[in-house]
């Protein structure tokens, strides 16, 4: 099981290759939900130019359920919600996928030389945030409540769903594992 | 004698304005030890402190982390929000 190591100052993530891929399918799949295009940006998100033009003329309180809990509202006032979503999304949506991306690159190292591995001096803070936003992306596509881990004791190994709230829990373990070394 | 407050002393406004208060809710997602994280990284809270705010989060469903102005506020909301920690501003209603 794969786990992560305090060495000296910084932090390691020892991964199996089927896991790194699960890891990188899941980031690059959230990648897109936050309209990551896939290509290589030479711009940083936070970049001021890039917000003149890569901003949407209209940003509005997204329909899909992951991305409203990901980009939540900061007010229960909807007309307030929607003043300050339109000035402070960009910068939220930026920052995930920035995290995302910092892993994503830690990740590919692993993937395309097809082995599993040790990434070294990775940044716990970018992790801890990437990791956190795959649960909550799964957490909603899996409904999760408080009786969920009962329930997945208790599916039946050939339940489709089953790997699924696997990789859930899995992932709460590895961050779990992460701040165990942190507080 | 009574001393008079000078123009600059006395900034209605912004009395009126305050206090705002940031709030977070309880979800079932986020991991204990994470929130007790996030509070001590963004707050500067002590350990203790993180903690029985995240319990008060856990129990209670939602706690108040910080007071302010609006601006603050809104500082703060954003920050939890990229940690991932569902939080609200709102005016204190208490007042």
């Amino acid at each position: 099981m794969s786990s992560f190591e305090k060495v000296g100052d910084g932090f390691s993530l020892d991964l199996t290759l089927d896991e790194a891929n699960i890891l990188i399918n899941l980031v690059e799949q959230l990648l897109e939900l936050l309209g990551e295009g896939d290509f290589f940006h030479h711009y940083d998100s936070s970049d001021p130019l890039a917000q003149l033009l890569a901003m949407p003329s209209e940003i509005v309180t997204p329909d899909d359920p992951v991305l409203l809990r990901l980009l939540p509202n900061a007010y229960a006032d909807p007309e307030a919600a929607s003043d300050f979503r339109r000035y402070t999304e960009p910068q939220l949506r930026g920052s995930k996928q920035k995290n995302l991306r910092l892993v994503r690159e830690e990740l590919t190292i692993l993937v395309d030389e097809n082995h599993g591995g040790i990434i070294e001096e990775l940044n716990a803070d970018v992790w801890l945030k990437a990791l956190n936003d795959l649960r909550i992306a799964l957490s909603v596509r899996l409904e999760i409540d408080e009786t969920s881990f009962d329930k997945f004791e208790m599916l039946p190994d050939e339940d489709p769903q089953k790997p699924v709230y696997a990789v859930y829990f899995w992932l709460g373990w590895l961050q779990e594992n992460l701040l165990g070394l942190l507080l | 004698m009574a001393k008079t407050l000078t123009k600059d002393q006395v900034n209605i406004s912004e009395l009126l304005d305050r206090p705002w208060i940031t709030i977070v809710w309880d979800d079932p997602v986020n991991l204990m030890s994470y929130v007790t994280h996030v509070f001590i990284k963004l707050f500067g809270f002590s350990k203790e402190r993180a903690h029985e705010l995240m319990m008060q989060v856990h129990n209670e469903g939602r706690a108040v982390v910080s007071t302010g102005t609006r601006e603050e506020m809104e500082r703060d909301v954003q920050r939890l929000h990229e940690h991932g920690l569902w939080a609200t501003l709102q005016r204190d209603d208490k007042i």
